[in-house]
C-alpha cells in the first residue's frame, strides 16, 4: 500500500516536472513574414510612453492613428500609455508571454539593444528601406546592431538640458554660468540667500542617471570608453569614469541642490523651477521648451548644456538620444506596424508632432526653420550635433543598482565619491558574472 | 475479563473500520480541490525550482544559487526582512493594548473600532502614496513638528538611508494593527463575563485582569496574528516598498526587501533564473514560519485541553 502511494506521488511529481520542463523549453517563434499588405480586418496594439516628457504626444498619436486608419479602413489601432516605472516591466511580462503589443516604445541605446538581444523585437530594418531609415536621427548609433537597426527613432530627447532662470540670477547679481567653477560660485551665492540653485529629485532614481550622463560624459572620449568599462577592458574606478563623482560631491558640498532632493521625485522637484523657488533645473529635452515657456519664455530662461568641468571632447555638449518605436517579435502584422511607423514620419506628421509637443521629431526631414523660439531652436541644433548619451550605453541594471543608488547616497553624504566609484565597479563585475551574455552582447554592439 | 478484552478488541476494529471509511470519504470530498491546488501550486513550485537551476534553458547546477547568495543586495534584502520581523512584537503589543482598551470602552466602541480597522482596509498603494508625501523632508509631518518648535525631530524620513526602513515599518504597523485589534477583540468579547466579574470581585485591576485572564485566554489568537504578521513581514511587504521607494528599495538599498529583489530580477533585470533562486529562499522561509505556526498552535491547543 505504502509503495503504491509512493509510486503515485512519484508519478505526479514526474508529471509536474515534465510539464514544467516542456513549458520552459517551449519557444514561440514569431518570425514576421513579409507578405503583401493585409486586406483583412486587423488590430494593432501600441504600448507607449512619452506623454510624461512630451506633453501633447497622446493627442498627436490619436490624431495619427485616426489619419492612418482612415487611409487603411481594415486597420484598427489601440494604444496604451504606460507609466515611467511600468514601461519596462509591462513589456517584459508581455515578452515572457510572447503576446501583447505589436508596437512597443523603447528608450534609446541599451533599452533598445537588450530586447533585440533577447529576441523580443524584429529589426525595423527588415521592414523599412535603408533610405527611409537614413533620415531617422540616432538610428544607427543607438539602435544599430551588426548591420541591422532594431527600432525606429520617434522623437529626439536632447539629454539633458540645464534650464536657467536669468531673472533669478540677475536679481541676485549673477549671470549665467559658462563653466563649472562659475556654476559653483552661483551655488555659493544663492545658497547663502537660501535659494535653491538646481532643483532635482532622486527618489525615483531617474535623475541619477541623467546626472551621470551630463557630468560623467565630460571626461570620456566617446561611448566606446563606457562600453570598454562594461566589458572589463577598463574600470569604472579609472579617472575618466570616476572623476565625475567628485564633481557631484562638490556640488553637494557647495549646496547646489534643494535640501529635499532625496525625498522628492524628479517631476515634483522640477516644479520648484516653474514656481520660481529654484534658479535652475534639468529637464527631459522634449519638455524643456514647455518648461521654459511656463517660467517666462526666452526672456527669462536660457536652455543650455551642463557647464563644462573638464576639457574633454564631449564637455559642454548637449547629449542626444532618440526615443524609439519597435515591432515586437510576436506581432502578426509587422509590415503594417512598420507602415504605420513610416506614416508617422511623413512631413505632415513631423510638423504636427512639433506643433503638438513643442519637441523635435527624430527625422532630419523636419524643417527646423519653423521653430520660432531662439532657445528651442538652439536646443534642437545642439541635439542634432550632440554627444552620445552615456546612460544608454551601460546595462540598465548597472544604472539602477549602481548609478541611481550611489547618486542618492553621495547627495545624502552617506558615501564618498571614491566609494561610489568602487561600488559601481564591484556591481559591474558582479553583473558580468550573473548576466553571462553581457560581455558578448556589448562587444558585438561596439563593433 | 476475556469478554471485556474481546469487546474492547471488537470496538477497536469497528473504530478502525469507521476511521478508514471516514478517511476514504474525506478523501473523496477534498480530492478534487486538493488536486486543483496541487496542480496550480505544485506546478508553480516545481517550475520555479527548475528555473533556479537553469540559465537560458541550460542546466547550470548551483551556479545561480551561488550568484544570489553572494549578492550583497540580496543579503541586504534578507536582513531587512529580518529587521521587519522586529515589528511583529510591536504589532502584537499594540493590538493587544488597543483591543483590551476598546473592550473596556463603554461609549463609542463601534466608532473607535471602525477607526482602528479603517487603515487595514485601505489599499496599500493609496496608503503608501499618502505617507510618501507626509514623510517628505518638507512634508506635513515635518511642517507640523517645526510649527510646534520640534525642529530637531524633523527628519528626512524616507530620504535618509539610516531611518528609511524604520519609517516604512511605521506605516506597515499603522496599517496592520487594525487586523490584530479586530481579531483579539472578537475573541475577548466571546470570553465568559463571569471570569472578569470574579476577577473584579477579587480586586484585580485593569492590567492584572487582562494580563492574567485575557492574555492566556486569547493566546491562540495572539499566536495566529503573530504568525500571519511574520509572514507579512517576510513575504508581503512588496506593495509598501514598491510604492514608497518608487520600485528602487532606496535610498541606496535602505528599504530593499526580498520580494522587491525578486520582482526586479524577474521584470527589470531580465534574470528570471536569479528571481527563481530568491523565490526558493523566500518560499522556504515562509514554509518554516508556517510549520512553526502549526506546531505552536497544536501545542497550545493540546495545552488548553490538558488544562
Amino acid at each position: 500500500m505504502k509503495s503504491k502511494k509512493v509510486l503515485a506521488i512519484g508519478a505526479m511529481a514526474l508529471a509536474l516536472l515534465l510539464s514544467a520542463c516542456s513549458s520552459s523549453s517551449d519557444e514561440t517563434s514569431a518570425e514576421g513574414d513579409k507578405a503583401a499588405f493585409p486586406t483583412e480586418d486587423l488590430t494593432l496594439n501600441i504600448s507607449w510612453w512619452g506623454e510624461q516628457e512630451a506633453p501633447g504626444a497622446q493627442k498627436w498619436l490619436e490624431e495619427t492613428i485616426a489619419l492612418y486608419t482612415k487611409e487603411h479602413p481594415n486597420v484598427t489601432i489601440k494604444h496604451v500609455l504606460q507609466t515611467t516605472d511600468g514601461l519596462i516591466p509591462s513589456f517584459e511580462a508581455a515578452a515572457a508571454a510572447q503576446s501583447g503589443p505589436d508596437i512597443q516604445y523603447f528608450w534609446g541605446g541599451i533599452y533598445t539593444q537588450q530586447p533585440g538581444w533577447d529576441g523580443h523585437i524584429a529589426p525595423i530594418s527588415d521592414y523599412l528601406s535603408e533610405e527611409e531609415l537614413s533620415h531617422y536621427i540616432n538610428a544607427k548609433v543607438e539602435a544599430g546592431f551588426q548591420g541591422k537597426v532594431w527600432t525606429a527613432p520617434w522623437y529626439i530627447n536632447p539629454s539633458f538640458p540645464l534650464l536657467v532662470r536669468k531673472d533669478i540670477l540677475a536679481d541676485n547679481g549673477l549671470s549665467v554660468p559658462t563653466n563649472w567653477d562659475e556654476l559653483m560660485k552661483v551655488c555659493d551665492v544663492l545658497s547663502a540667500k537660501k535659494i535653491t540653485t538646481i532643483a532635482g529629485g532622486v527618489k525615483d532614481g531617474w535623475f541619477g542617471g541623467w546626472i551621470y550622463s551630463i557630468l560623467g560624459g565630460q571626461s570620456v572620449q566617446s561611448q566606446a570608453d563606457v562600453i570598454n568599462a562594461v566589458v572589463g577592458t577598463t574600470k569604472f574606478t579609472d579617472p575618466e569614469h570616476a572623476t565625475w563623482w567628485t564633481k557631484l560631491e562638490e556640488s553637494r558640498d557647495r549646496k547646489c541642490w534643494n535640501d529635499d532632493i532625496n525625498s522628492l521625485e524628479l517631476y515634483q522637484a522640477q516644479q520648484k523651477f516653474v514656481d520660481g523657488t529654484a534658479a535652475m533645473t534639468i529637464t527631459a529635452g522634449p519638455d524643456a521648451p514647455n518648461f521654459a515657456k511656463k517660467a517666462g519664455g526666452d526672456e527669462k530662461v536660457t536652455i543650455m548644456a551642463m557647464p563644462a568641468w573638464s576639457d574633454g571632447p564631449l564637455a559642454g555638449k548637449m547629449g542626444t538620444t532618440s526615443q524609439t518605436l519597435g515591432i515586437t517579435k510576436w506581432s502578426k502584422y509587422p509590415q503594417v506596424a512598420a507602415d504605420f511607423i513610416k506614416f508617422s514620419h511623413t512631413t505632415d506628421r513631423l510638423n504636427a508632432w512639433y506643433a503638438a509637443t513643442g519637441s523635435m521629431p527624430a527625422d532630419d526631414r523636419f524643417d527646423i526653420s519653423q521653430v520660432q523660439s531662439a532657445s528651442t531652436k538652439a536646443l534642437f541644433e545642439s541635439a542634432l550635433n550632440g554627444a552620445p548619451y552615456l546612460e544608454n550605453f551601460i546595462p540598465a541594471q548597472l544604472d539602477a543598482d549602481a548609478v541611481f543608488k550611489n547618486v542618492q547616497l553621495v547627495l545624502k553624504g552617506e558615501v564618498t565619491a571614491a566609494e561610489a566609484a568602487a561600488d559601481k565597479q564591484a556591481i559591474m563585475e558582479r553583473l558580468r558574472k550573473s548576466d553571462r551574455k553581457l560581455v558578448d552582447n556589448f562587444t558585438a554592439w561596439a563593433k | 475479563m476475556k469478554l471485556a478484552s474481546r469487546k474492547t478488541a471488537t470496538a477497536d476494529v469497528t473504530r478502525r473500520q469507521r476511521s478508514a471509511h471516514s478517511s476514504k470519504e474525506a478523501l473523496y470530498w477534498i480530492g478534487p480541490a486538493a488536486l486543483v491546488i496541487l496542480l496550480i501550486f505544485g506546478y508553480s513550485v516545481v517550475s520555479v525550482l527548475i528555473s533556479s537551476f537553469r540559465y537560458d534553458g541550460d542546466w547550470v547546477g548551483l551556479e545561480n544559487f551561488e550568484i544570489v547568495i553572494t549578492d550583497p543586495i540580496f543579503l541586504t534584502a534578507l536582513k531587512h526582512n529580518g529587521l521587519l520581523l522586529l515589528a511583529v512584537p510591536v504589532l502584537i503589543i499594540l493590538a493587544f493594548i488597543l483591543a483590551v482598551t476598546l473592550f473596556e470602552t463603554r461609549r463609542g466602541m463601534r466608532f473607535y473600532r471602525s477607526a482602528i480597522f479603517l487603515p487595514y482596509i485601505l489599499p496599500i498603494p493609496v496608503v503608501a502614496v499618502v505617507f510618501g508625501q507626509i514623510y517628505q523632508l518638507n512634508g506635513a509631518l515635518n511642517i507640523f513638528l517645526r510649527s510646534i518648535g520640534l525642529e530637531p525631530l524633523a527628519q528626512d524620513w524616507l530620504g535618509d538611508p539610516s531611518i528609511a526602513l524604520g519609517t516604512m515599518s511605521s506605516v506597515i504597523i499603522w496599517k496592520e494593527v487594525g487586523f490584530g485589534v479586530i481579531l483579539m477583540l472578537a475573541h475577548i468579547i466571546s470570553l465568559p463575563n463571569e471570569t472578569y466579574e470574579a476577577a473584579r470581585i477579587d480586586g484585580a485591576g485593569f492590567w492584572r485582569t487582562h494580563l492574567s485572564i485575557t492574555r492566556p485566554a486569547i493566546l491562540n489568537t495572539i499566536v495566529f496574528y503573530g504568525v500571519i504578521e511574520a509572514i507579512t513581514m517576510v513575504s508581503w511587504v512588496f506593495n509598501y516598498v514598491y510604492v514608497m521607494s518608487n520600485g528602487l528599495g532606496g535610498p541606496g538599498n535602505a528599504t530593499m526587501v526580498s520580494e522587491l529583489y525578486i520582482y526586479r530580477a524577474a521584470f527589470q533585470n531580465k534574470a528570471p533564473e536569479l528571481a527563481a533562486v530568491a523565490a526558493v529562499f523566500l518560499f522556504v522561509a515562509t514554509l518554516i514560519l508556517m510549520v512553526a505556526f502549526f506546531r505552536i498552535q497544536r501545542r497550545s491547543i493540546a495545552g488548553t485541553f490538558n488544562k
